[in-house]
């Protein structure tokens, strides 16, 4: 084995030989041999088990002991504070790995696969970053034990392939066929993914974001765009004053006077509402008072002209991607026109497809296709701010807001997350509609089956597999600790009862007893589990694999200052 | 010392203790990458300066971006990458082969020999080895109709070299099959026309083939179909936007009619050119439910790609230049500077044109087309540094592949060729060396060894026990290899492990040039300015 461990063979030499070279020749300092006289100044290089690989799981352990208190229903916030300044109270795992600005390599690898879980699902996140954590650390139990990482890898890879074979099977029956418009079967399939964010709440949160999604899913499901679900969050008020909106909020004024509109035609020009300018630079020739005077009126005229054009289509709402001009504002109020402005081209495309209107480039007399519609467009004022809400309660529309509602910004920053990964799960949903049970019951039985599996394996990975089943009891357990519950009793209670047939007993931590989840009613969906699962072993397996690390010199960016108001206890 | 006498500053090392350092840095860089060579090697993970990761097995990346400073290594780490860029591989290979040319001359220097002996020894011995080369290698018939069997078994015992089994078995169909795809008989191979594109989502075994092209941009235009069959694809580098005159020129207006004239007459050009494209549209997929693509080099300004958007036609502005090339060898047609003479013609085919949103990313899929000569190997990983190490693996198989197809042989693989040329060496040529060259024959067969040392070594296996057995098996007239999951004799030719040809023939011609010149310095001298740190 020495011979994998370079590290090892010719630690003494170097000493030896540089103190001789020195002596020789006093100041070719570079001489001695080995990998690091030969990188450049402030390189590191970490190599063999103990300095690599150990530390490695070592640093993971540290990132996932952060993230696993926030796993479930009951997981404790956390206080994070970014590089900004900026402050987050939140139970989410991507945003704190996220934030936590994670330098050690190999922990960064799993705040990758949590990232990844996030960018594919927009769920799961902690359960990846909590479940690579736990496999490596059982990595390390067995490294001490004296098996070969290269051994370690291949037996999570046949645990995680026998993982997901049992996870096939765990899919609660008929769950696959789901109508994705039924509230009820979406209600119940968000549930548990809300809840581990904001517990208590998911029974007022799951039917707004439900209501959300299924008004703006598709006539295919699978094109389901998350971006398609607004939210706007608004200071004041409370959780139960939140509400869904057909149709858009937009957190500003109208131009004019009009603020009210209802049942109207809306035209979209994108290229602002304004006089036309040519792309090269023009000027106006005037030779005396009359044609100044003259030159004003023409350029009303056309202004009136191109405005009365868009009132006779028939339109009685404006909206601007960009400028509006005083004097196209003047005859828009003369005729009678409610003007808005968007200046974000996304929310103006966003406008487009609510209303269904074309947008239009330039200011001219739109076509009646052109046209969009709106059932109503009103400014309001709510928790002091003002607020254009554009509502079209019929077919065609294909944006929902949902207004959140609370007393501060961190609340209503956790819950727009809560609703992020409530819209997320639906758009998971709307791909692959199984789903397993929930509450652990499912990491209980994977953990049972794959320990069986463990027992039929001749070799060295079957220690490796059934380290694996081992490292599914780390959900119950977190879970029921972060309830206040004695882990130990509860994960030998649900052995008990998965041993004797009952696969879907899983934590009921509302009454901290073993229950079947189906009388509760938690479910999880496979996909989730699915992807979460195999990003986190392939991030175990990838930090497994690395034997050497070689660092450069970190880059000079510009100092940041000192965090200021911490203490240092 | 003489030196001293002319610069006071100047650091020098001479005789041996030259000899030594330059033989400590070649085992140094030995050490480092030797755990990479062959399947079981491991992994190294290399940190940047802004904390980004790499993962790598890769002997050339590891060169490349270790950021080495010992003028020895540095020397060496050149030549294992100049190997890299004449055939693709090896490096690896050849750092290892230099490190135990210097580790054996080491024994026989310190013995009182001359390196220049030595030396001499590696030339004759050199030139014995490329000779046994000829001999040893298996002719392969390329002809107009490759052996896929041949091509897929060297692509794959390069690419597992690089990646882990499964993965590196899923790339090989795809990397011989895009090889297959580009070639065309009686011209070099351009694996620039392999189209490397990756996508930062799903698993790793999700990599495949496209026969086509994948871009990494969308449509402009929120109304432009998202998805479209049978498509007309026009490539062509034909600016659509508004262009500022390049003289100085301004309007003059005295009112808002004679403005809005000037406004029209400044788009009509630019219209013109739109409309163009419009009626050959209009014209080819009258009567029909065919669609129609603009890919661009140049832009397209929102007015036009309005315009465009209203006919049906989807548009795609500013590809990239080599795009172009490659669209017109995979759809076919060709591509046009100018919209004035536009035919059916020029018109390329595909069977399906989609886009694909990853978050705020676009890509647009080019597929179906008929006979290509040009295709994308689509990588996808869940991050960044997967992304990158199946990028590196992707291009030492091709030109794996590539060099097969040149080469017209293979050379079997597991070190099977090492010890058959050492037991040659050793058994044959060197009896016919006079003097003491004999020796430098020697110390060249035994360096010969290294690689399946190595590799026996990666795996957990006995060294010796290995060597032995492998040198006997050899010795009773059977060319086998070593099995690194059991440590047994194998016949490489049945297990389907084979090496490419040029790449042993460049590690041995360049590896003894770089041993023989290291052997030959007699003096380091280090002088000039900066050569020391202010301290």
């Amino acid at each position: 084995m020495a011979g994998s461990i370079p590290g090892f063979g010719f630690k003494k030499d170097p000493e030896a030989y540089s103190a001789k070279a020195r002596s020789y020749c006093g100041g070719f300092s570079m001489l001695p041999y080995g990998i690091q006289s030969m990188l450049k100044e402030g390189h590191r290089h970490l190599s063999g088990l103990d300095e690599a690989v150990l530390k490695n799981i070592d640093a993971c352990n540290q990132l996932s002991t952060i993230t696993r208190t926030s796993l479930g229903p009951n997981g404790m916030n956390k206080m994070v504070i970014n590089h900004l300044d900026k402050l987050f109270v939140t139970n989410d795992a991507a945003t704190i790995v996220n934030e936590l600005e994670v330098q050690h390599p190999a922990a960064k690898i799993l705040v990758l696969a949590g990232k990844a879980q996030q960018e594919e699902i927009g769920d799961g996140a902690n359960l990846t970053v909590s479940f690579a954590g736990e496999l490596l650390q059982n990595a390390e139990e067995l490294i001490r034990m004296g098996l070969h990482p290269s051994e370690i890898i291949i037996g999570y890879t046949k645990a995680i392939n026998k993982t997901v074979e049992i996870l096939e099977e765990l899919v609660e029956e008929g769950s696959e066929n789901m109508n994705v418009r039924n509230k009820d079967e979406v209600i119940s399939r968000m549930r548990s993914s809300i809840a581990s964010k904001q517990f208590g709440q998911e029974d007022k949160l799951c039917p707004l974001v439900a209501e959300a999604c299924i008004q703006v899913c598709p006539k295919n499901p699978a094109n389901f765009n998350v971006d398609n679900v607004r939210v706007a969050k608004l200071l004041g008020g409370g959780l139960h004053d939140s509400i869904v909106v057909r149709g858009m909020v937009l957190k500003t004024d109208a131009v004019g006077t009009i603020k009210r509109v209802e049942k109207a035609k809306v035209a979209v020009f994108a290229g602002g509402v304004d006089t036309t300018a040519t792309e090269t630079k023009g000027t106006v020739l005037i030779h005396n008072a009359e044609q100044l005077e003259n030159y004003a009126k023409t350029e009303e005229a056309k202004v009136e002209e191109l405005i009365k054009a868009v009132a006779d289509s028939g339109a009685k709402v404006i909206v601007s991607g960009s400028a509006v001009g005083e004097m196209a504002l003047h005859f828009c109020e003369r005729y009678k026109l409610m003007v808005l402005k968007i200046s974000s081209k996304f929310e103006l495309r966003r406008f487009c497809r609510t209303t269904g209107a074309v947008g239009l480039l330039k200011l001219s007399q739109p076509d009646p296709d052109d046209l969009g519609y709106v059932d109503s467009v009103s400014v309001e004022e709510l928790g002091g701010a003002r607020v254009t809400i554009v509502k079209n309660e019929q077919g065609g529309n294909s944006v929902s807001t949902v207004v959140l509602r609370g007393s501060t910004d961190s609340i209503l920053d956790d819950l727009e997350r809560a609703v992020d990964d409530g819209v997320n799960s639906y758009k998971a949903m709307c791909r692959d509609s199984r789903i397993v049970p929930g509450a652990a019951a499912t990491e209980i039985e994977l953990a049972r089956r794959l320990k069986e599996f463990s027992f039929k394996e001749t070799g060295l990975d079957q220690y490796a597999i059934a380290k694996f089943a081992e490292s599914f009891e780390m959900i119950p357990k977190t879970l029921a600790e972060n309830a206040g519950l004695n882990a130990i009793e509860i994960i030998s209670s649900l052995y008990a009862e998965h041993a004797s047939g009952n696969t879907k007993v899983g934590i009921d931590l509302e009454e901290g007893v073993c229950k079947d989840i189906s009388t509760v009613n938690i479910w999880d969906l496979y996909i989730t589990k699915f992807f979460a699962l195999k990003y986190a072993a392939d991030a175990a397996c990838t930090v497994l694999r690395v034997d050497q690390i070689i660092m450069a010199k970190p880059a000079g960016g510009p100092k940041r200052d000192p965090p200021a108001g911490m203490d240092e206890d | 010392m003489s030196l001293k006498v002319l610069n006071p500053n100047a650091e020098v090392l001479n005789k041996s203790h030259a000899l030594h350092m330059n033989i400590n840095a070649a085992k140094g860089l030995q050490d480092v990458l030797k755990t990479n060579l062959g399947p079981k090697g491991t992994i190294k993970m290399l940190v940047g300066g802004a904390g980004d990761i790499k993962l790598t097995k890769d002997g050339n990346t590891l060169l490349k971006e270790m950021q080495i400073q010992s003028p020895t290594a540095i020397m060496i780490a050149r030549t294992a990458v100049a190997q890299d860029d004449t055939s693709g591989d090896g490096t690896t290979s050849t750092v290892i082969f230099i490190g135990e040319l210097m580790k054996q001359s080491e024994r026989y220097i310190d013995e009182g020999m001359h390196p220049r002996v030595l030396v001499d020894g590696f030339e004759i011995a050199k030139r014995a080895t490329l000779q046994f080369l000829e001999k040893f290698k298996t002719p392969v018939v390329m002809g107009d109709d490759p052996d896929k069997e041949i091509l897929k078994m060297v692509a794959r015992t390069a690419l597992r070299t690089k990646l882990y089994e499964a993965l590196a078995d899923q790339l090989t169909d795809i990397v011989v099959n895009s090889v297959l795809c580009i070639r065309k008989s009686e011209e070099p191979i351009d694996l620039f026309m392999v189209e490397i594109m990756h996508m930062r989502h799903k698993f790793d075994v999700d990599t495949r083939l496209v026969e086509g092209l994948v871009l990494d941009h969308g449509s402009r235009h929120p109304d432009m179909k998202r998805r479209a069959e049978n498509c007309y694809i026009l490539t062509c580098n034909v600016s659509l936007e508004y262009e500022k005159s390049e003289i100085n020129a301004g309007f003059f207006y005295s009112n808002a009619e004679q403005r809005e004239a000037m406004v029209a007459a400044e788009r009509r050009s630019v219209d013109e050119r739109v409309q163009k494209i419009i009626d050959l549209k209009n014209k080819v997929c009258a009567g029909n439910d065919n669609n129609f693509v603009i890919i661009n080099q140049k832009g397209i300004d929102p007015p036009s790609l309005d315009l465009l958007a209203r006919a049906g036609i989807i548009a795609l502005r500013r590809a990239k230049r080599r795009n172009m090339e490659r669209l017109v060898l995979a759809c076919g047609g060709e591509a046009v500077n100018s919209v004035d003479d536009l035919t059916p013609e020029c018109l390329g085919w595909a069977g399906l044109v989609y886009e694909h949103v990853l978050g705020e990313e676009k890509y647009t899929f080019v597929e179906n087309v008929k006979n290509p000569h040009s295709c994308t190997i689509l990588i996808k990983g869940p991050n960044d540094h997967t992304i990158a190490q199946i990028k590196d693996a992707v291009r030492d198989g091709l030109r794996a592949v590539k060099n097969t197809i040149e080469d017209e042989a293979v050379v079997l693989g597991a070190g099977a060729f090492e010890v058959a040329a050492r037991q040659y060496l050793v058994n044959e040529v060197k009896k016919t060396v006079q003097g003491r060259a004999q020796l430098g024959v020697e110390a060249f067969a035994d360096a010969l060894l290294a690689v399946p040392k190595i590799l026996a070594e990666n795996s957990g296996l006995d060294t010796q026990d290995v060597i032995i057995e492998l040198t006997g098996e050899h010795d009773k007239g059977n060319v086998v290899g070593l099995n690194l999951h059991t440590g047994e004799p194998i016949d490489p030719q049945m297990e389907g492990i084979f090496d490419n040809y040029s790449v042993k023939r460049q590690i041995i011609n360049s590896g003894p040039v770089i041993a023989s010149q290291l052997l030959l310095v007699d003096e380091v001298i280090r002088a000039g300015r900066n050569m020391r740190k202010p301290n």
